[in-house]
């Protein structure tokens, strides 16, 4: 036996205990059983009017028909066998089984809003009472008995059915109010929801535009992102240097990651499409193509961002977008107009255009400019590298200059008075393979500037047919190269190369030798064999054998002081003929 | 004292003598009850006499202004009783027993100097499977008898959660006075004690 069995049973034996002995006298030793048996109906209807009493109190229909159900044993030998409700619905009492009768609900619907008789089976009597409410007939209360009920009993059961009706009706209508009402309040709930959600998404939308159309650049997005979320909110440019913050407790200095950490985390955030949570800070990408521009993060080490932030750091990344597409579309311009300038002051341009377009620029072309070649060899050869490894080291040597790259080398046309060598050496460091550099004389006018070019091609060229090392070639102090490349008739110099050295350049020409070369370097290394052979990357003994060679065809002696001056001039003369053919 | 006194419970006033059943749903509307009729008793200077059917509901009481285990002229005037030392006192019910309990503590409140005397005891002991219960509407009617020799009022409180509407109607027939959502139903047809000990014993 369940608890619930348990206690029905005891309740039913205390209501037994309570109840007047059955065929009992009622109203005192001398009462007649009419007076006692009016007393007993006057009782019953006390007993009555509290069960309506408690009805109409009960918000819950359960728990009505529960009351009803459970008094009638108190009130006759009569029971309650269930509801049968309009819409089909049958609620068995609980002495009750829980389908209803067969045939029952049938014989109810034929009934309508009277009341009526009803077969129940092995129940001699079964009266069905209408259930009625403010809004019509709820259903029916069927209650049956061993025999036919006297007309008082008949009657409290008629009582008990349009109390129970009322009853039901009341907690229907109650229900519903509160259903409207719970409804109401969480549609009011929702709307009041979306609306705040609304207002927000409108200030964080009306706040980061003003920054965007203000001008305010990074610090003015990073100050109203913080302004809209209560957090500090930093800025980063790719590599992960700080570029702006807003808010408090900005680190000093800024914590910088490991490249690798870095290009990891980026490639984390260019995955994902929302904000990722990295330690203690929110991360979105301002990337408005395929590059990324910069980083927006939001520091967040309480956890606490809601969708409300979410949705303002997002607007601000695309904000921050905007900002930086608009910066870096500014340098590509400038870098483009930059670059068409220095293509142009090569060529040859008047001075008051180039000047003009040089202050548009920001850049003053009014101090003495030069032009400096910078050539690449394996490694260094990528032009977009090489440019961008000369742009670093004239950073790093804090020397300004534009920059173009020009028949596969680099252009510099700069006032800067560098350590050439030094440059020289640093974007080799930075690259990696071999590079020359060659630079020209000054130019007080941008208009000589072509001259300069033609100048740091002529070095350029000289420092690898002639002149030992890699070291950066300056024309201005090439002493008798330059004399000898200002000269504008070169057809002397070209007959006293022919008379020196024409047997040489016949035989190089026909056996494809080197001995032009040889004898130069011989000559420029002041006769060292040693220092000669390694420049040539010969051997001493081949150095030697190419020496006498040089000997019996040109029928010189080397030695004489003469002879020694004239092919040195004769061999510079012939490098320097060749340079100025090679820029022909 | 011969007029109403105050219940303590929805402005209801109550004769001496008054034996009233008091229906209720659930706890906060019993502790509602018990916590005016006797809050008002204690105020008023009563004695004050009730049986819970649980100690968490006796430590509650415990709490209320003036009760017991404070200091000051209030202390002694509530006695708080379980259903294990009274209705159910050595394991079942009796009717003589309980009406014993009920006149001695009246006995001794007098003596003590209270002019006064309120009862209450909460009805759910009856759902539990003890021995004596079926003598239970004996005892009630029998406290009929006791009631109007005193200077006392006496609640029985009924669980509607707990007891069947059966239990509700018997109640109603048996008991002179019925306290319902804040009404006090008066019933001048209920059983009296004589009817019903004759019926019994018939």
């Amino acid at each position: 036996m369940t608890t619930e069995q348990t206690t029905r049973n005891h309740t039913a034996a205390i209501a037994a205990a309570l109840a007047p002995p059955h065929g009992g006298q009622q109203g005192g030793p001398d009462a007649d059983p009419p007076d006692a048996n009016l007393r007993e109906r006057l009782s019953e209807f006390r007993a009555l009017l509290v069960i309506s009493l408690l009805m109409t109190e009960s918000v819950n229909e359960d728990q009505i028909l529960e009351l009803a159900a459970s008094s009638a044993p108190g009130l006759g030998p009569w029971r309650i066998d269930g509801y049968g409700f309009t819409d089909g619905q049958w609620r068995p009492a609980a002495a009750a089984g829980s389908s209803p009768p067969t045939g029952l609900l049938s014989q109810l619907a034929t009934l309508g809003t009277a009341a009526g008789p009803v077969r129940l089976p092995g129940r001699a009597w079964a009266w069905a009472y209408p259930l009625r409410g403010a809004g019509g007939l709820l259903g029916h209360l069927v209650a049956s008995c061993v025999g036919e009920p006297p007309a008082e009993q008949r009657f409290l059961i008629q009582v008990i059915a349009q109390q129970t009706g009322v009853a039901v009706s009341n907690a229907r209508l109650h229900a519903r109010e509160r259903a409207t009402a719970a409804e109401l309040a969480a549609t009011n709930d929702a709307l009041a929801e979306t609306v705040t959600s609304l207002q927000r998404s409108m200030d964080i939308h009306q706040r980061l535009t003003r920054v965007a159309v203000s001008g305010e650049g990074q610090p003015g997005i990073a100050k109203a992102l913080h302004e809209l979320t209560g957090m500090p909110v930093a800025i980063e440019d790719r590599y992960g240097n700080l570029t702006a913050w807003g808010g408090p407790g900005q680190p000093d200095p800024y914590p910088k990651e490991s490249f690798a950490k870095r290009e990891h985390l980026l490639r984390r955030l260019m995955r994902a499409s929302t904000p990722v949570r990295d330690g203690e800070r929110l991360i979105l990408l301002a990337s408005p193509r395929t590059d990324v521009l910069g980083v927006l993060a939001l520091i967040d080490a309480q956890h606490r961002a809601d969708h409300a932030d979410l949705v303002a750091l997002e607007h601000g990344a695309t904000v921050l977008s905007m900002e930086l597409a608009r910066l870096r579309g500014i340098a590509d311009t400038e870098l483009r107009l930059r670059r068409d300038l220095v293509h142009d002051l090569l060529a040859g341009s008047d001075d008051d255009s180039a000047l003009t377009r040089a202050e548009a620029l920001d850049y003053d072309l009014r101090r003495p400019h030069r032009v400096v070649i910078v050539e690449g060899r394996g490694r260094a050869r990528a032009h977009d590298a090489l440019l961008s490894a000369v742009r670093r080291a004239m950073r790093t040597a804090r020397q300004d200059g534009l920059f173009e790259t020009w028949s596969g080398d680099v252009a510099i046309v700069t006032a800067g008075q560098a350590n050439w060598e030094q440059l020289r050496r640093a974007v080799e460091t930075d690259l990696g393979g071999q590079v020359h550099i060659g630079v020209g004389g000054p130019c007080a006018r941008p208009s000589e500037l072509p001259r300069s070019l033609r100048e740091a091609g002529l070095a350029l060229r000289l420092r690898k047919t002639l002149l030992p090392g890699n070291s950066a070639c300056e024309y201005p102090k090439l002493g008798i190269f330059r004399m000898l490349a200002a000269i504008p008739d070169l057809s002397d110099v070209e007959t006293f190369v022919r008379e020196w050295l024409g047997s040489l350049l016949d035989y190089d020409a026909r056996r494809k030798a080197e001995l032009v070369h040889t004898l130069t370097q011989y000559l420029e290394h002041g006769g060292n064999y040693d220092a000669t052979a390694a420049e040539l990357s010969v051997h001493k003994s081949t150095l030697k054998y190419r020496l006498q060679r040089i000997r019996e065809l040109t029928g010189l002696e080397l030695n004489d002081p003469d002879v020694h001056f004239n092919l040195q001039l004769a061999t510079r003369a012939w490098g320097t003929l060749q340079a100025l053919h090679d820029e022909r | 004292m011969v007029g109403p006194v105050p219940s303590g419970i929805d402005e209801i006033g109550l004769l001496p003598g008054s034996h009233v059943c008091a229906f209720y749903r659930g706890d906060d509307d019993r502790d509602r009850l018990l916590n005016g009729y006797l809050g008002a008793g204690l105020t008023a200077g009563d004695k004050c006499i009730c049986i819970v059917d649980s100690a968490g509901t006796a430590k509650r009481l415990e709490a209320l202004p003036g009760s017991r285990g404070e200091p000051g002229p209030f202390d002694g005037q509530l006695d708080i009783h379980l259903p294990e030392s009274t209705y159910l006192a050595g394991g079942e019910f009796t009717t003589s027993d309980m009406l014993t309990f009920w006149t001695e503590h009246m006995v001794k409140a007098e003596i003590e100097g209270y002019s006064f005397y309120r009862l209450v005891g909460e009805m759910t002991w009856a759902l539990r499977d003890a021995p004596g219960v079926e003598h239970l509407v004996g005892y009630e009617s029998e406290l009929n008898r006791v009631t109007p020799n005193y200077p006392v009022v006496v609640l029985c409180l009924y669980d509607l959660d707990k007891f069947s509407g059966e239990v509700v109607v018997n109640v109603v027939k048996t008991h002179p006075q019925v306290l319902v959502q804040g009404i006090l139903v008066e019933n001048p047809y209920y059983v009296e004690p004589d009817e019903f000990l004759r019926s019994a014993r018939a």
